[in-house]
């Protein structure tokens, strides 16, 4: 294998680091539940040999593109939380900043507190001076989120894999 | 079944800094510079129709197919490869070993670009990689799985010398053949002249 730096981001209470097949079981298990996946993609479960998939992308998607989306961990357990991170695969409109959090956790600012490093990251690692977060019109729990980090919605997919999404941008402070 | 995930015996020749040759062809990982020809191919229904669930991919879903083939790589230590031909560079396949999770054995898969069926393309790109899996997996069985109507597929696998083990009823909504690669035999004292 070839060395490649290590693509970490640290928060006070998190670890976004690189997806590893150990993640397979409790991402897996994230991803079969209806309530997450209504908003993501096809709006449907996501099957244990798709999630392996989904993480061999995101591994790919560093390789292609030097960044990823990341496996959320708990600094404190190591639990695996959920996902964020840089994506910007072909044929996006911009890249963009997403988060997925384990249901049994949510309410507790982790897709707040990932967003928001992984937004830094892009900003200061990447140079950029926006980047984007794509979420369905109806995904209420998302946009709370996004307009949190300061984001403002600056655009609408109509048809964005089969249903209406928001184009939010967080632009890069003076 | 050849259900265990396969482990790499060693470092191999399908690590990604280096690759696998043939007389007329090199197996190398895909690149985004291969894009625009993978999907040309892969938008053309004639290719597509015994692949998967045989629908045609865009150019979005291709850039993912081969970010799939690498990070393929990363989790299993090899992956589907570009096929070049050497003395031009050009990308005219693609080959290699696959095991995702839920795969019902190590697979040799390939495809050759329309325009070169009927060169040999496949078999000796299949071939080298079927010794290569032999000779660097930890397994105990490796196969092709091929739609019973692809009969160029079938053909290839024949003169690979694999043979038709069984059919799974339901692969990606119909049936498909598994065929099964015979494992080398060892050399024998005195079999060399």
């Amino acid at each position: 294998m070839t060395m490649r730096p290590e693509l970490l981001i640290e928060t006070p209470r998190l670890r976004l680091r690189r997806f590893r097949e150990t993640d397979l079981d409790a991402y897996a298990r994230i991803n079969s539940d209806a309530e997450v996946t209504r908003f993501l993609g096809s709006g449907k479960p996501i099957s244990r040999e798709d999630t392996w998939r989904q993480i061999a992308l995101f591994l790919g998607h560093e390789r292609l593109r030097g960044y990823s989306v990341l496996a959320i961990e708990d600094r404190a357990s190591g639990e695996f939380l959920g996902r964020s991170g840089p994506w910007f695969p072909q044929g996006w409109p911009m890249l963009e900043v997403g988060w997925v959090v384990d249901p049994s956790r949510r309410g507790q600012g982790i897709a707040t507190e990932a967003g928001r490093a992984s937004i830094d990251w892009c900003f200061d690692q990447l140079g950029v001076s926006e980047v984007c977060s794509i979420i369905r019109t109806e995904n209420i729990p998302s946009a709370r989120v996004a307009a949190r980090l300061g984001a403002k919605i600056e655009g609408q997919l109509p048809g964005f894999f089969g249903a209406p999404a928001d184009l939010w941008v967080h632009r890069r402070p003076n | 079944m050849g259900a265990s995930p396969a482990k790499l015996i060693a470092e191999s020749p399908l690590n990604p800094t280096t690759c696998l040759e043939t007389p007329r062809l090199r197996l190398r990982p895909f690149a985004e510079s291969d894009l625009d020809e993978l999907a040309r191919w892969y938008a053309d229904p004639e290719v597509m129709r015994y692949i998967g669930d045989g629908r045609t991919l865009n150019r979005a879903e291709t850039w993912r197919q081969i970010a799939t083939f690498l990070g393929h790589q990363e989790l299993r230590g090899f992956t589907t490869l570009a096929v070049e031909e050497r003395h031009s560079g050009a990308l005219v396949g693609e080959c290699g070993p696959w095991f995702p999770v839920g795969w019902p054995v190590l697979e040799v898969g390939w495809l050759v670009d329309p325009r070169r069926q009927g060169q040999g393309i496949a078999t000796e790109a299949a071939g080298a990689v079927v010794a290569w899996c032999w000779a660097n997996l930890d397994i105990a069985e490796l196969g092709s799985i091929i739609h019973p109507d692809n009969l160029a597929s079938a053909r290839v696998a024949t003169r690979l010398g694999a043979t038709l083990a069984r059919r799974l009823p339901n692969f990606y909504g119909g049936p498909a053949d598994l065929w099964l690669h015979r494992r080398p035999e060892a050399p024998k004292v005195g079999s060399s002249s």
